[in-house]
């Protein structure tokens, strides 16, 4: 006879291993009847009895752990039998007897070496790649069926979307572009000082927040505000199902979602730059006045006589380009959301990022391309 | 350890779950008049009653999520509105819920779903612990190469079973079950009735039903409580309840096509 803790009592009887279950077998207490059940070191008999008249409780997490050491030992159903069990105890462990199957299969770790993971890494690339291009196709397709049918576009819808693209990051816009300016001047005018050539910021602000600072930043500020917000509404409207009622009722998603945020976005970016250009201006003539000596007057003077019409042209020119890539991103992404929990918020994430790297991508681009045409 | 053996009452008539009085009001209009039941050890009950009369808010009442505006609720012997924060802790681990539709946690595979409740609650190791999930998706009679799938993967079916086995991880004395077949296929809805049943023959479970569907109460309850412009108007039997005169039960227990 061996006995194991106050859990379980081993004994020989009649040629058959008795085991007298003692005490509450509970869940909470399974880690010591798994090691009650170990120290035993029972083996594989031709008869297993098992005796509960001293047994107070047995959940099934408990029944699970002894029927499991058996099978481990080597019992089959056969050669187990039970005595002495209340009668609620004796059906909860016919339950958890007939309910057991094999232990899952471990599942087979795929170790992946570097081949592999560039391949499917290129694999993927070239997916999205073709995913991003469809999309723009149907896209475009949508915008063609507009040139023909103009009734079909939904002009509430749009202005809605300009109101909270545009009105709305008025004040943001202008803010920030405004301390840039103030920091650019800033910057230029420690510079010109030192050679007494204070007026020459008036150029320098002018160029550079006309052509770069102004559009750079209020596309990072719309890809955040609005971009963000196109992903997660359109996201969520894709987890409720909303998509899929739209193109039930027969209309095309992507002429009542997209086109209307496109089309505002195209519109709204380069209105948002033209007050970016005069909130930077402003910050310059601010620090004109207060650190160089140059009064407003002087500078709109000079402004108007050395900033090239290209300057803000070129801003204005880059803005429907930003714009459309970060609504086609933040629609796509937003189309791409699943119906789990952390989706929207990992998609509305991965807009904003790549709606940046973008802009900043294209900028470059169109920098070199005015630079090649002399603009 | 743990050697405390749940309190010695009789079985047969111990009240696992009172409640008493509930009145619950938003703003102006009162959902609830004066709610008050008993739900003895080992039953299975249902509450009924027509869509809108708080049906779903009364079980959030009685598990602790919502508070009513005035009466008691006493669940496994522990008043559950003016119990501290660790007597609830201790009172959610002898409860499991299913909510309407699953409320599976959706980053999670249906393996770690279950995981959950034995890792926040149990010191187990780790080995011991998958084949435990393995068991407990068995119990609700699901394949172990379920626990890979991730939630959205499953049929509506699927999802309540999944929701079940992590409702009975930790062994719970009461199950307390919202609208399980709703959404359900006949054949899956009365597969379901029937695990339910067995599990509460089986492990002496109570079960709490919130119930639209008719062939559940004629099947497998015990006992229903219909709940009726915000107060219990009958409480017994099933076949008891559905001789009663008044006009909603009546129509209730006709509405078959």
């Amino acid at each position: 006879m061996s006995e194991a803790g106050p859990w379980i009592r081993h004994q020989v009887e009649d040629g058959a291993s008795v085991l007298y279950l003692t005490g509450v077998w509970r869940l909470s207490n399974v880690t010591a009847i798994a090691d009650a059940l170990q120290s035993l070191g029972l083996r594989v008999r031709r008869q297993f009895v098992l005796d509960g008249s001293n047994l107070h409780e047995i959940d099934t997490a408990a029944g699970f752990t002894l029927y499991r050491h058996l099978a481990a030992i080597g019992c089959s159903a056969s050669t187990v039998s039970v005595r002495g069990f209340d009668r609620r105890h004796e059906r909860l462990l016919a339950l958890v007897h007939e309910r057991m199957t094999c232990p899952p299969a471990a599942s087979r770790s795929v170790h992946r070496g570097l081949t592999r993971r560039i391949g499917a890494a290129a694999m993927h690339v070239w997916e999205l790649l073709m995913s991003q291009t469809a999309f723009v196709g149907s896209v475009a397709v949508e915008l063609l069926a507009l040139v023909r049918r103009p009734r079909l576009f939904r002009l509430k819808e749009t202005v809605s979307q300009f109101e909270t693209i545009c009105l709305d990051a008025i004040p943001i816009a202008a803010l920030v572009t405004f301390l840039i300016g103030v920091v650019f001047a800033y910057l230029l005018g420690l510079q010109a000082q030192r050679y007494g050539a204070n007026i020459f910021i008036v150029d320098g602000v002018g160029l550079a927040i006309c052509r770069e600072l102004s559009p750079l930043l209020v596309a990072v500020i719309v890809a955040g505000r609005s971009g963000a917000a196109f992903t997660a509404q359109i996201g969520t409207m894709k987890v409720q199902e909303e998509i899929d009622a739209i193109s039930t009722l027969g209309l095309s998603p992507i002429q009542v979602l997209v086109i209307p945020r496109l089309v505002a976005i195209a519109i709204a970016l380069p209105l948002l730059v033209f007050v970016g250009d005069l909130a930077g201006i402003l910050g310059g003539v601010l620090v004109g006045e207060l650190q160089l000596d140059i009064s407003a007057v002087t500078f709109f003077d000079r402004l108007h006589s050395v900033l090239p019409m290209s300057a803000p042209v070129v801003g204005l020119v880059k803005a429907p380009v930003f714009a459309a890539f970060i609504a086609l991103i933040a629609c796509r992404m937003g189309l791409l959301v699943s119906r789990d929990a952390r989706s929207v918020g990992v998609n509305t994430t991965s807009t904003v990022v790549q709606s940046i790297v973008w802009v900043i991508l294209l900028d470059a681009i169109f920098a070199v391309v005015f630079q090649r045409l002399d603009i | 350890m743990d050697t405390s053996a749940t309190p010695a009452t009789d079985p047969r008539t111990e009240h696992v779950l009172e409640v008493d009085s509930i009145v619950t009001r938003f703003g102006a209009e009162a959902i609830h008049d004066g709610v008050s039941f008993k739900v003895r050890r080992g039953e299975v009950v249902a509450l009924i009653g027509s869509s809108g009369t708080g049906k779903s808010v009364l079980v959030k009442e009685i598990i602790g999520l919502m508070r009513p505006t005035a009466g008691a609720i006493r669940l496994l012997g522990t008043d559950v509105w003016s119990a501290s924060q660790d007597q609830l802790n201790a009172l959610r681990r002898r409860f499991g819920m299913l909510f309407q539709d699953g409320a599976l946690f959706s980053s999670l595979t249906v393996a770690e779903n279950i995981f959950v409740p034995f890792h926040e609650h149990t010191d187990l190791p780790a080995a011991l612990i998958p084949p435990l999930v393995g068991f407990k998706l068995a119990l609700v009679g699901l394949p172990p190469e379920a626990g890979t799938k991730t939630p959205a993967e499953l049929s509506g079916g699927m999802r309540k079973r999944v929701a079940l086995a992590r409702a009975l991880a930790l062994e719970p004395e009461i199950l307390f079950l919202d609208e399980p077949t709703s959404g359900l296929d006949p054949i899956s809805a009365r597969a379901f009735d029937h695990l339910v049943r067995v599990l509460s023959d089986s492990l002496g479970l109570t079960v709490f039903i919130v119930t639209h569907d008719l062939d559940t109460l004629l099947s497998i309850v015990d006992r229903t409580i219909v709940l009726s412009e915000g107060k219990v108007i009958a409480d017994g039997q099933v076949d008891a309840v559905r001789k009663l005169e008044a006009p909603w039960i009546k129509s209730y227990f006709s509405a078959r096509a």
